[in-house]
């Protein structure tokens, strides 16, 4: 039995007298992938970024690689081997695409305070980013400027950035809201290629790309995790149905 | 035992009229989310008003028309300037309002030149409102003490109770669902900025009587005011209060302290020590009364980033 | 970052002219120069933080001051002892600039935005309260006065010697700024402005990508403060005067962030007019911050941004666009001659002297301006303010109207 990746225990999160998050428990295995699954307002986003450490949990542990995060700063969090996407993009947007991938590709090589070399110089760092360039399919936009691509190009940037720490654990957050269904299948593919061996958590509304993705899914209702199973056994949970579709289901 | 009560009551005072100008300052930062850099020249411009008005009307006459002059030009500054570039965001309207309150300044210098003007509290209103001891206190630092907790009571009362100060709360945190529902959010925005702007002006023209009037006061008063905004936390009207009553009451009692280091080192025998070194540590605490709130500013910083009383965003 | 490339050749040039002046003026201009240079130097360390990483500072003077006291006292102190000679005496001004910008940057950068620009100034206003108390330090009311000592086989008396060591130093250090922004740390500082969250995700220490630009426009502009010294061989207190903090802000907009050397360019431009005009004119520094407003209103990204528009123009409508730039000139000189003459009239109207003579008499005596006299009560005063700004409000309208009318023409 491997250790998990990501452990959550007991956790809470209350925005004053509102409790978002009611006792969630969580377990991912190193390399699974794990589709996290709920309502409108279940606390999904929530969740995420109480794992970031956007936000600190109120109670509960969160641990990930065997420490705890729990109330972290995004920094350390981000250090410690674990990379998130964001829903609304959140990259640079007056930068090149080339740069924001240096950027984000930089930091595990400690030059932050470097300020006596080149940056163009510096030879990894080259290499490593055209490397992630390609593996996004991007290397023809190189030299434009972030903001101004596609959506779904911006997308791909977004994700190449969140790979660049090589993290062994990836959040995305809806990583193909406002796709069209051509590009919510490349995007598909991209995503399983690019996170093989690492293990992913994915928010996504999107069922068929939850299905095909997913080894497992977790189903977020009302800030508590009411399942986890293989995508047959949810399509075939009763409360999950319930919670979709309403009482319904059960008449 | 009077020196006491004369720093306190001087103490809150002046931390009221603090609270005056920052009150403005702090409701247009909350619903706009840019600092304007000129709201102390709105102070300014209300006691040059007063002044220049004082001769025509009389006191209390000039005093209400600066008022209302200094909302007006505080109405035109958002209606034609702010608003022109509220597009290109927030560092860019603080450089504006900073260039704005250049301008006002260097204007004022060019009509009134650079020395401070004779505006002066009318004989009528100079008189003593009480004895403490052997002292008298003026009437007029009570005037000032009055307006300024009348104000405050007002504006909260007009947020807290009427529609407009609902909406004008609504507009803060979620404009576009206010203007959804039909209210001309432009012309909240606009009429929030110019009341705020009236207040700084009411501010100056009351305290320019008592104070020096000098084309320098909005840069004084200015920084301390933007060090409560600081310490009391972005946003928060308590927090300003707050912190303007700690500022005024700390920086006046400081006033009369003619202590140093020294005399602390004193204590345990280092007094001559203390004295070889100089420099700071024989700064009498009364000259340095006027830094005292930025030790504060920078101590709210280490210990408490968000301010007394703001939210930790 | 390309056209800097390609202007090589134009470089190279303007650094020869730089290093010809001393032969083409006189001694006056000279010395003009030379707070020219400091003053385009002080500019560009601001706009590492402020242009290029976001931070707005409104007390910048702070670091200046800084580094011209850091540097008196060393004169003072090494007097001519060889430890550290005349030229390379800024590198005290230096050192204190950066020390000083670590520590100050460090309680800065705990906030952001509109909080931090707000802690800057006050940090500078905490040592323009504090520095006339400190006599031994800041020398009081007086000030500290020096000299320069001869080294390296030169006396460094004449304004010549003094101008090409600020010179070398102001070059050099504009060429290390450049480098920052070819380093890992430089580009950091565009990623601050640009998305500083993201960057926290990214595992990024925001806090020490704060503290480290400051520092480093700290150094700068303790080194800006040094040259300063070197040149007039006294430091004041007035150094932190809020007016410093205020006049490298409007510099450096006016001649554009976006650009590396435009804030250089605005700074030299502003010094000069400023040398140049202050004989003649009460209301220099109201001028300047209506250009200010009216660059931030109209032209964002300031004289370089300008000098980039009109180079698109000329690339879209070809030889039409020189009577456009003619309208603009001229419009502009309409507004700018009437707004000038009302201000001047104004100033002289208001002023100590005027008033104590209006009193006197019943009518308004005249107000001498530009050689003549002129009667307040008379319309042909109020014409000479009126006609001009209407004339060039007039010509301005139509003349945005043709271009706006054929941009869109010539658009292909």
């Amino acid at each position: 039995m491997t250790a998990s990746i990501l452990r959550i225990a007991g956790l809470r999160k209350s925005f004053g007298d509102t409790e978002i998050i009611r006792g969630v428990e969580f377990d991912l295995a190193p390399g699974e992938r794990r589709a996290l699954i709920g309502p409108n307002g279940a606390g999904k986003s929530t969740l995420f970024h109480l794992i970031s450490g956007n936000l600190a949990p109120t109670a509960g542990d969160i641990e990930f690689d065997g420490q705890p995060i729990g109330g972290r700063t995004p920094q350390r969090i981000n250090r410690a081997g674990l990379a998130r996407s964001f829903q609304i993009t959140n990259i640079f947007p007056k930068l090149t695409v080339f740069e924001n991938i240096r950027l984000a590709v930089m930091r595990k090589h400690r030059l932050q305070y470097s300020v006596w070399r080149r940056i163009a110089w510096v030879p990894w760092l080259r290499e490593a980013t055209e490397q992630l360039l390609e593996r996004v399919r991007l290397q023809q936009r190189a030299q434009t400027l972030a903001g101004e691509m596609s959506y779904s190009e911006q997308r791909s940037l977004e994700l190449a950035m969140t790979l660049a720490s090589n993290p062994k654990l990836i959040l995305l957050d809806e990583p193909m809201a406002g796709m069209s269904s051509e590009e919510t299948e490349y995007t598909m593919h991209l995503i399983r290629e690019v996170t093989a061996g690492r293990a992913l958590l994915i928010v996504e509304h999107d069922m068929d790309v939850v299905f095909q993705l997913a080894d497992r899914i977790s189903v977020l209702v009302y800030g508590q995790v009411i399942a986890t199973g293989t995508p047959e056994e949810i399509r075939r949970h009763q409360g999950v149905r319930e919670a979709y579709l309403g009482e319904e289901v059960a008449a | 035992m009077d020196a006491l009560v004369f720093a306190l009551l001087n103490g809150v005072i002046y931390g009221l009229l603090l609270f005056m100008v920052s009150a403005g300052l702090t409701l247009i930062f909350g619903m706009m989310g840019v600092l304007n850099f000129a709201h102390a020249s709105f102070y300014m411009l209300g006691a040059y008003f007063a002044y220049a008005l004082q001769g025509l009307v009389g006191f209390a006459p000039a005093v209400v028309l600066a008022t209302v002059l200094a909302g007006a030009v505080g109405a035109g500054v958002e209606r034609f300037f702010l608003r022109r570039v509220h597009r290109h965001g927030h560092a860019h309207e603080l450089l504006l309002t900073f260039g704005l309150s250049f301008i006002v300044a260097e204007t004022i210098k060019l009509l009134f030149g650079n020395q401070p003007v004779d505006y002066r509290i009318p004989p009528a209103l100079d008189v003593a409102a009480f004895v403490v001891g052997s002292q008298q206190y003026p009437a007029y630092r009570l005037l000032m003490g009055g307006v300024a907790l009348a104000m405050f009571a007002v504006l909260y009362l007009l947020l807290t109770r009427t529609r407009v100060g609902i909406i004008v709360r609504s507009a803060i945190y979620k404009p576009r669902m206010v203007e959804a529902l039909g209210h001309n959010v432009q012309l909240v925005f606009m009429g929030v900025f110019a009341v705020g702007a009236a207040l700084a002006g009411l501010a100056g023209a009351i305290a320019g009587a008592f104070y020096t009037t000098s084309p320098n006061m909005a840069l004084e008063i200015g920084v301390m005011v933007f060090v409560v905004v600081v310490v009391g936390g972005l946003g928060s009207l308590g927090g300003a209060m707050l912190a303007s009553l700690l500022i005024g009451v700390m920086t006046s009692f400081a006033v009369g302290v003619d202590r140093s280091l020294a005399d602390l080192f004193a204590v345990v025998g280092a007094r001559d020590w203390a004295e070889g070194v100089g420099g700071l540590l024989t700064l009498k605490l009364s000259s340095l009364a006027a830094t005292l709130p930025f030790a504060l500013m920078l101590l709210v910083l280490l210990v408490r980033p968000s301010g007394l009383m703001g939210s930790k965003n | 970052m390309a056209h800097m490339r390609t202007s090589i050749p134009l470089l190279l040039g303007g650094v020869a002219v730089l290093v010809a002046l001393p032969l083409l003026l006189s001694a006056g201009l000279l010395n003009a120069s030379v707070q020219m240079l400091i003053a385009a130097l002080f500019a560009s360390a601001y706009s590492l933080l402020s242009g290029r990483a976001g931070m707005l500072s409104f007390g910048h003077a702070a670091y200046f001051g800084v580094g011209a006291f850091a540097t008196v006292h060393a004169m003072n102190a090494l007097n001519g002892t060889g430890l550290l000679p005349t030229p390379l005496l800024p590198l005290a001004g230096a050192g204190a600039g950066l020390a000083f910008g670590v520590v100050a940057g460090w309680f800065a950068t705990q906030r952001t935005g509109t909080a931090f620009a707000m802690i800057t100034l006050a940090i500078a206003e905490l040592l323009h309260a504090l520095a006339p108390q400190l006599r031994g330090w800041f020398g009081g009311e007086s000030g500290i006065s020096t000299m320069r000592m001869p080294a390296w086989g030169l006396n460094f008396g004449s304004t010549t010697q003094v101008y090409y060591l600020t010179l070398a130093w102001v070059l050099a250090a504009l060429a290390l700024l450049y480098f920052h922004t070819l380093t890992p740390p430089g580009r950091l500082t565009l990623a601050l402005r640009e998305n500083e969250h993201r960057l926290r995700f990214l595992g990024y220490d925001v806090h020490g990508l704060g503290v480290s630009a400051f520092a480093i426009s700290g150094l700068f502009s303790g080194l800006a403060g040094a040259l300063q010294v070197v040149s007039n061989e006294s430091a004041n207190y007035v150094v932190f005067d809020a007016g410093v903090s205020a006049s490298v802000v409007l510099n450096s907009y006016i001649g554009g962030v976006t650009a590396f050397l435009g804030p250089a360019l605005g700074a030299a431009l502003m010094t000069f007019f400023g040398y140049a005009v202050s004989d003649a004119t009460q209301a220099w520094l109201l001028y300047q911050g209506v250009i200010f407003v009216l660059v931030m209103m109209f032209m964002p990204d300031g004289l370089v941004g300008l000098l980039a528009v009109i180079g698109r123009l000329v690339r879209t409508l070809g030889i039409r666009a020189a009577p456009l730039m003619a309208g603009w000139l001229l419009a502009g000189l309409l507004l700018v001659a009437g707004g000038v003459f009302l201000v001047e009239l104004v100033q002289r109207l208001c002023s100590q002297d005027y008033r104590a003579m209006a009193r006197v008499g019943e009518a308004w005596p005249a107000v001498r301006l530009l050689g003549r006299e002129w009667l307040p009560a008379a319309a042909g005063t109020w014409a000479t303010v009126l006609l001009p700004l209407a004339a060039g409000g007039g010509l301005l309208a139509m003349v945005h109207g043709a271009q706006r009318r054929w941009l869109t023409e010539g658009a292909k």
